[in-house]
């Protein structure tokens, strides 16, 4: 979200910090890290941006949640500079200038990096796309990541149904056209994949998402030192 | 009697403190801020501090640097002395132009004035990527194959002005 005090900030793209960036505000110069939205240099230093929930999705699911959604359009000149589908694939051989082989992890894993209930965790993207259910905590907070039916994108969920006192026992099936993902064993209710129960006692409610960051390893790591690892016995 | 403050000797040193003044403040945050690097918190916060700065560090200097210039022309009659110091002056006032360009800024393209396509006449393959953002009752879409070519788009959804970064 960029507004601080009342104040819409327009921001300009100022400078490459670890391989993320920095932002200028036009309205006061201040500058800002991408990485974490805060502000380190100017009037406005020391503030932070609200962020905003986001998902990555793809665009297929996203229209089927979202048919009245709109979608960002490409910027006709250019066009000839846009990424590759498999950009993904050519950057894995880029180099970094951090490395952190803890856990055995290279530099350029492709974590899924939770940062909530006052503990960081990441979870390697390819064991949670093979899982498709990963039952799990973040700090004493039980939380569930959830492969969608597409296979590829993934949500994090708080596993605390309203109502409920413990965490639930969650099941994942193979998606049906009614878009139910997710059976639970505490209320016997049915759940989509935006974390809503669609039909059982839970009918109604939802699931409180959590903010997940798609992030190579080194790049979790450095601004989470403190973070544990899914599957790394820790 | 000679003024010592205007010898020949004394402007040059000046000549030579407002061009290593001006050198550092356009060559110390290119020095950190680059690709490849890490960076520390605190030298990025100095690297900054000199970027906000150097505008008027810069002005400046180039002033002084001239005047110094005109004041040491006349008691320099040396001809390669005279360039010397020239060069040095002009060097000074290029440098404050220097220090107001961002090359970063310059480089990347942030998309300015989004436009965009409703869900159900968007014409990508399913298979894209994209970061999905909903406030209230709008969503949108941001495909990763723009975010990745423009990394930042200035935006408004459901009223609430947000940014998008990649």
């Amino acid at each position: 979200m960029r507004e601080v005090d009342g104040v819409r900030l327009t921001f300009h793209l100022a400078g490459i910090n670890n391989q993320n960036f920095l932002m200028r505000d036009e309205e006061t110069g201040t500058y800002w890290q991408q990485i974490t939205g805060a502000a380190i240099s100017g009037p406005l230093a020391g503030r932070r941006l609200t962020l905003v929930l986001s998902d990555e999705l793809t665009l297929a699911t996203w229209k089927s949640e979202q048919p009245q959604g709109s979608v960002l359009d490409d910027v006709s000149r250019y066009i000839s500079g846009y990424a590759a589908r498999d950009w993904d694939v050519h950057m894995q051989r880029a180099p970094t200038v951090l490395d952190f082989p803890e856990h055995a992890l290279a530099a350029r894993d492709l974590m899924l990096g939770i940062q909530a209930y006052g503990a960081s965790r990441a979870f390697p993207y390819d064991r949670v796309l093979a899982e498709k259910l990963v039952k799990d905590h973040v700090g004493s907070e039980p939380v569930l990541l959830v492969v969608g039916p597409d296979d590829q994108s993934v949500r994090a969920f708080r596993n605390r149904i309203p109502g409920v006192p413990a965490s639930a026992g969650f099941y994942r099936i193979a998606a049906e056209p009614s878009g139910v993902l997710l059976l639970d064993d505490a209320t016997g209710s049915q759940w989509n994949f935006q974390g809503c129960a669609i039909s059982g006692k839970a009918n109604g409610l939802c699931l409180e998402p959590i903010p997940m960051l798609k992030d190579y390893w080194f790049d979790w790591r450095n601004y989470h030192p403190q973070t544990t690892v899914y599957g790394k016995g820790n | 009697m000679k003024n010592p403050a205007h010898s020949p000797r004394t402007l040059a040193l000046v000549l030579l403190a407002c061009l290593a003044l001006s050198l550092l403040c356009v060559a110390y945050p290119i020095y950190v801020i680059r690709p490849f690097r890490h960076q520390g918190a605190r030298e990025l916060a100095l690297a900054l501090a000199v970027i906000r700065y150097r505008p008027l560090i810069t002005i400046l200097t180039a002033a002084t640097a001239i005047l110094a210039l005109v004041a040491s022309w006349r008691a320099q009659p040396l001809k390669w002395r005279r360039i010397l110091s020239a060069a040095a002056a002009a060097l000074v006032v290029v440098l404050s132009f220097l220090a107001r360009v961002n090359v970063y800024e310059l480089m990347f393209h942030p998309i300015a004035h989004p436009s965009f396509t409703a869900a159900r006449q968007v014409k990508l393959d399913g298979a894209e990527k994209v970061i999905a953002v909903r406030i209230g009752p709008k969503a949108r879409a941001y495909p990763i194959r723009v975010m990745a070519y423009h990394h930042m788009v200035n935006d408004v959804l459901g009223g609430v002005p947000i940014v998008a970064t990649y």
